[in-house]
This record gives C-alpha cells, sequence and structure tokens, in this order.
C-alpha cells in the first residue's frame, strides 16, 4: 500500500495537501501528517513512504536537513522527496539540489500540478 | 455518497489506537459494520444484543452491535464522524479558494506580459476552462468600425449563432450596455433570447471594462444546464478585469507603435521630397531592405532596426543645402564630401529620440565599404552593423536603376552585375547573394515602382 508522508508546521498547508490528496485515498493510498522534522525522519524510518512533502521552514529540524538524512545517511534514496517552501530564491533552490530533492515546489503550490506528479511518481494514472 | 466513511474513520492513525483503548476499557465487546452490513471490525465475543446507529447530521452511516455499553462506542464514533465532515467540508472549500488564487495568480502573471490581444483572450478562455464547468466560452471585442462586437477567440461547441453582437441584442448586447455581469441558469426562458439562437442551457456573460467603458464581453456557458452562483461569476469577473486591463494596454501599444512608426516614415519622405528626383526612394529601399533581411532570416528585432534605419537612412540630408543636394551636374569634391556629411547629420538627429537609437548604425554606416574604404569611419566587414550593410546594398541597387538628370537608370541585369562586380569590396557577399535570392521581385513591384518591365536578355 503506498504511503505519502505531509510534512509541514502549518495545520492549513496540510490540510490542503491531504485534501489535494484525497481521491489517492480512496484509491488505496495512505496520507500521513506529521508537523516537524523530527517526527518526519522517525516516520520515514519505520514506514518507508513513497513519496514526502516537506516544508523547509519548520520548528526542531528543517527540511533541508532532513532530506539529507534521509537520502545520504538513512540510504533511504528511493524516497521521492518534494520541499515546499514560501522561499523562491535561486539559493535556496540550490541547497534544495544539494542536499538531493528530488524536486522543489513553491507555494501557492498549484494543486492540480500537485496530484499528477503524485500520481505520476506512485505510478497511479487517473 | 456517504457524507464520512466509517470504513476509513476507524482506521484513522490518530483516532484507531483510541477507539481500541475504550473498547478495551469499557470491557464489552462490540461489532461495528458500515450501513451496508459489511464487517469493520468485531471484538472477541462480541454479541448482537442491541444495535445502535452512528450517524451524521442524521444520516445513518454505520453500526455498533454489543451490550448496552456499545451505545458510548456509537456516541464517539458520531462525534467523530460530525467533526470529519465539518473539517473535510472547510478543506475543500479551501482547497477550491486556494485553486482559484493560483490561477488568479498564473493568469495575473501571464496576463500582464501580453502584449497580444488575440493572446490575451486564449489565455482568459483556457483559465476559466480550468475552473469553470463549461462547454463553450467566447472572447468578443468591441470593433470600433462596425459598432458590433467580434468575436476574437472561442473554444468549445459554439455557443451562438452569430459570432457579432448588436448594442443591446441578447444577453450579450445587454451586458454590453448595462456593463453588469449577468447568469443566466435558464436561457431558454430568457426573453432576449432568439429561439434557436443559443446551444446552451445555462450562461455567464461579463462585461471586459477599461477605465468605466465596455470594450467587450465574456460569455462562457454550459450544454447542460448547471446552476451557475455568485463565486463562479465573481470568478469570472476577476479574470474579466484582468483581462481588461492587458487588452487595453495591448491595445495602446498597437496604437503608440502605429502612431510612431507613421511619424517617422512621414518625416522620412518630407525630407525625400526637397529632392524631386529621389520620389519613392526611401520606400523602396526599406522594401528591398526588408527582402534582404528575410531571406537572411534576421530576427524580429534586427528586422525592426533594419526597417527604421532604412526608411531613415538619408533623414540627414536636410542638413545639406539645397545648391549641393539639388544640383544638376556631378559634384565636385568640396560638395560631395558636404554630402557625406548627411549620415552624420543623421546621427544626430536620431539620438535624441531613443527610440530611434537602434535604427543609428544602419543610417550613419550605410555608406562604409566592405573593405573599410567607406566613410564615414572605414570601418570594415563585421564591424559594419548588419543593418547597414544590407541597407547599402539596397541603396546603390535602387540608385543604379533610377533615372537622373544626367543618366538613364540601369537594368536589373546590368545592376545585378555591377553588386557582382563590387561584392567583397564596396558590399557584404552574403548581402548580395540574399538580395539576389531574396523576393525581391514582388518587392519591386509593391513598392510601385516605375520600372514594369524588367529585361532580360
Amino acid at each position: 500500500m503506498p504511503k505519502v508522508l505531509i510534512v509541514d508546521d502549518e495545520p492549513f498547508i496540510r490540510l490542503l495537501l491531504q485534501q489535494t490528496l484525497e481521491d489517492l485515498e480512496d484509491e488505496g493510498v495512505e496520507l500521513i501528517t506529521a508537523d516537524n522534522g523530527e517526527t518526519a525522519l522517525e516516520i520515514i524510518r519505520a514506514e518507508t513512504p513513497e513519496m514526502v512533502f516537506l516544508d523547509v521552514m519548520m520548528p526542531k529540524m528543517n527540511g533541508f536537513d532532513v532530506c539529507h538524512q534521509v537520502k545520504n545517511e538513512l540510504g533511504l534514496s528511493d524516497v521521492f522527496i518534494v520541499l515546499l517552501t514560501a522561499k523562491g530564491q535561486e539559493f535556496d533552490k540550490q541547497k534544495g539540489v544539494e542536499v538531493g530533492a528530488d524536486i522543489y515546489m513553491t507555494k501557492p503550490f498549484n494543486p492540480d500540478e500537485v496530484l499528477a506528479k503524485t500520481r505520476e511518481v506512485l505510478g497511479m494514472a487517473s | 455518497m456517504v457524507p464520512v466513511n466509517i470504513g476509513k474513520l476507524i482506521k484513522k492513525r490518530e483516532f484507531a489506537p483510541v477507539l481500541h483503548r475504550l473498547i478495551g476499557a469499557l470491557g464489552s465487546p462490540v461489532i461495528i459494520e458500515d450501513r451496508d452490513g459489511k464487517l469493520l471490525l468485531a471484538t472477541d465475543g462480541a454479541q448482537r444484543q442491541a444495535s445502535y446507529p452512528v450517524s451524521v447530521f442524521d444520516e445513518v452511516i454505520g453500526w455498533v452491535h454489543g451490550a448496552d455499553k456499545a451505545s458510548a462506542i456509537a456516541a464517539l464514533l458520531s462525534h467523530e464522524a460530525a467533526s470529519e465532515f465539518e473539517k473535510r467540508t472547510l478543506a475543500s472549500e479551501t482547497l477550491n479558494k486556494y485553486k482559484e488564487i493560483t490561477l488568479l495568480y498564473d493568469m495575473a502573471e501571464q496576463v500582464s506580459s501580453s502584449l497580444d490581444t488575440k493572446e490575451v483572450a486564449r489565455l482568459v478562455i483556457e483559465q476559466a476552462k480550468r475552473v469553470i464547468r463549461l462547454s463553450s466560452v467566447a472572447v468578443l471585442l468591441l470593433d470600433r468600425e462596425s459598432g458590433t462586437l467580434q468575436e476574437v477567440a472561442a473554444d468549445g461547441k459554439q455557443l451562438s449563432t452569430s459570432q457579432q453582437i448588436m448594442p443591446g441584442v441578447g444577453i450579450a448586447g445587454s451586458v454590453w450596455q448595462s456593463g453588469r455581469a449577468e447568469i443566466v441558469n435558464d436561457v431558454k426562458s430568457d426573453p432576449r433570447v432568439a429561439p434557436g439562437s443559443l446551444q446552451v442551457s445555462s450562461l455567464m456573460c461579463v462585461p471586459l471594462k477599461a477605465k468605466d467603458a465596455v470594450v467587450g464581453v465574456i460569455k462562457l456557458g454550459n450544454g447542460e444546464p448547471v446552476s451557475y452562483a455568485a463565486d463562479d461569476l465573481k470568478l469570472l469577473t476577476t479574470l474579466a478585469s484582468l483581462a481588461a486591463v492587458a487588452m487595453e494596454n495591448a491595445s495602446l501599444y498597437e496604437q503608440l507603435q502605429d502612431a510612431f512608426y507613421t511619424t517617422v516614415y512621414t518625416l522620412a519622405e518630407t525630407i525625400e521630397r526637397r529632392d524631386p528626383y529621389t520620389g519613392n526612394h526611401t520606400k523602396r529601399v526599406m522594401e528591398y531592405s526588408l527582402a534582404i533581411g528575410r531571406t537572411l532570416g534576421l530576427d524580429e528585432e534586427d528586422m525592426a532596426r533594419l526597417k527604421l534605419g532604412a526608411v531613415l537612412h538619408d533623414v540627414g540630408k536636410i542638413g545639406v543645402r539645397d545648391s549641393v543636394l539639388l544640383k544638376e551636374g556631378k559634384l565636385d569634391d568640396d560638395e560631395f564630401e558636404q554630402i557625406k556629411r548627411h549620415v552624420i547629420y543623421g546621427e544626430e538627429m536620431l539620438c535624441r529620440i531613443s527610440r530611434l537609437k537602434p535604427a543609428i548604425p544602419g543610417v550613419k554606416q550605410h555608406h562604409e565599404k566592405y573593405n573599410g574604404t567607406g566613410y564615414p569611419d572605414r570601418i570594415k566587414g563585421e564591424e559594419i552593423d548588419i543593418t547597414a550593410r544590407i541597407i547599402a546594398v539596397a541603396d546603390s541597387y535602387d540608385a543604379m536603376t533610377t533615372d537622373r538628370p544626367y543618366r538613364r537608370g540601369l537594368t536589373m541585369d546590368e545592376a545585378f552585375d555591377e553588386l557582382r562586380r563590387f561584392s567583397g569590396s564596396q558590399f557584404d557577399p552574403q548581402v548580395v547573394e540574399a538580395f539576389f535570392a531574396s523576393d525581391v521581385m514582388e518587392a519591386f513591384f509593391s513598392a510601385n515602382s516605375r520600372k514594369t518591365i524588367l529585361s532580360f536578355d
């Protein structure tokens, strides 16, 4: 059963992403949420989700560090990581590339694109 | 459609452990089923002594069977389901609003960067299709000449049989006049609609306004009846405002370009008129130059500079006195030096007008020679701006083929021979070849030259 992890300290964003991917739940995908980086890492270690939406600016541990750990230290480079952030400067995109993120999305995100991309990554056509 | 899926509810990550602990704490086994009787959960030893419904706003979504303590579980599940329902409704509406925001961001970004009316119209249509249920959509703009609204872009099945709207006629015509957006969910009953003229059951129509004047309308509709609501109209109205501003800009820009170009051309022609023998020279040089430019595949920017440079290449002649400019015989050295200064005068005139600065190289350098023996700066080869190298060929060709008081003009063949002779020395060989290969014949005729027959013996 494929799993998608949504990590953001803002409840509003977690809610929006869950709602965006709601249709996938009916198709057998499990949506999990976390509100900080540490919990996110625990969940990733325990459940190895196929895809993670990861906010960058979070307390306890930021998204860049989580991504770096997942991709480099945990040996879980197969987990598809989408860095989601309100920051859009070139500098930050570069950091995203450096820590090994698969894609970098800025907020506001386009819900249709997010759903389409998720389907693509999970290999689930609409 | 169940308002909440009880199966998903009891398996929810955060809720499931709580539910199980509670069932354990009550010490009374239960059976939980959905409303179709499908078994979801059964603890050991459960019996169906009594059945308690789980409901959300009076709608039963499932059942809890067991001893009377099972009612507590049913109550908990009902409460949790109501909470979940509210959350989902809120999330769904929030997502819709969020989608609208993203749409408006995209729309504003794209629309404001476009200076083409048709492109803006197409963007509006694309965006409308994404968020509003419709089977047809069209953008109509005011055509000042005919005083009617004309269709500029459309998508989907034809909204109506006519692509042109008269003031006050039909729903679109009335929105045009009133300047107020409208929803008509039952088109067939609307008295303004001529029977059979519209192919939709429901429609919305909003005006495109620029500074309070209506410059067009957007109309969209659906073949099957739908209920367009106030927030659909609001969205469409917002799209319309963005579009109207962009289209107004596009229109003003077009008018500006037009006014600018007409002025430049008039200036050049006026100066040309001082010499009665050079009638239409400017126009022909422009046509030849553009033909060469097209053959060489110049980009849009260079083509624009070329056009300006070709039209203005002799504008500096205004600084040359009549006695020299209109002299009938050949010029002596001193007089020739004075004529040569026209390229410098041209530069001086144009450098004060920022929009004309890109034309300066064409104007200043069109008498330079490929081998560096030209004037005013004796630059050579690629140092000479491409527009100048082209104008040089066009200008020389026209001079050769035009009659002068002291000599007849050459034929096309003779002129081509001359160009070949001086290719590499005076002229850029690539430009000469491009000229031969260009649609110069068409250019020739379109410039209304006095020569209508070209000799080919």
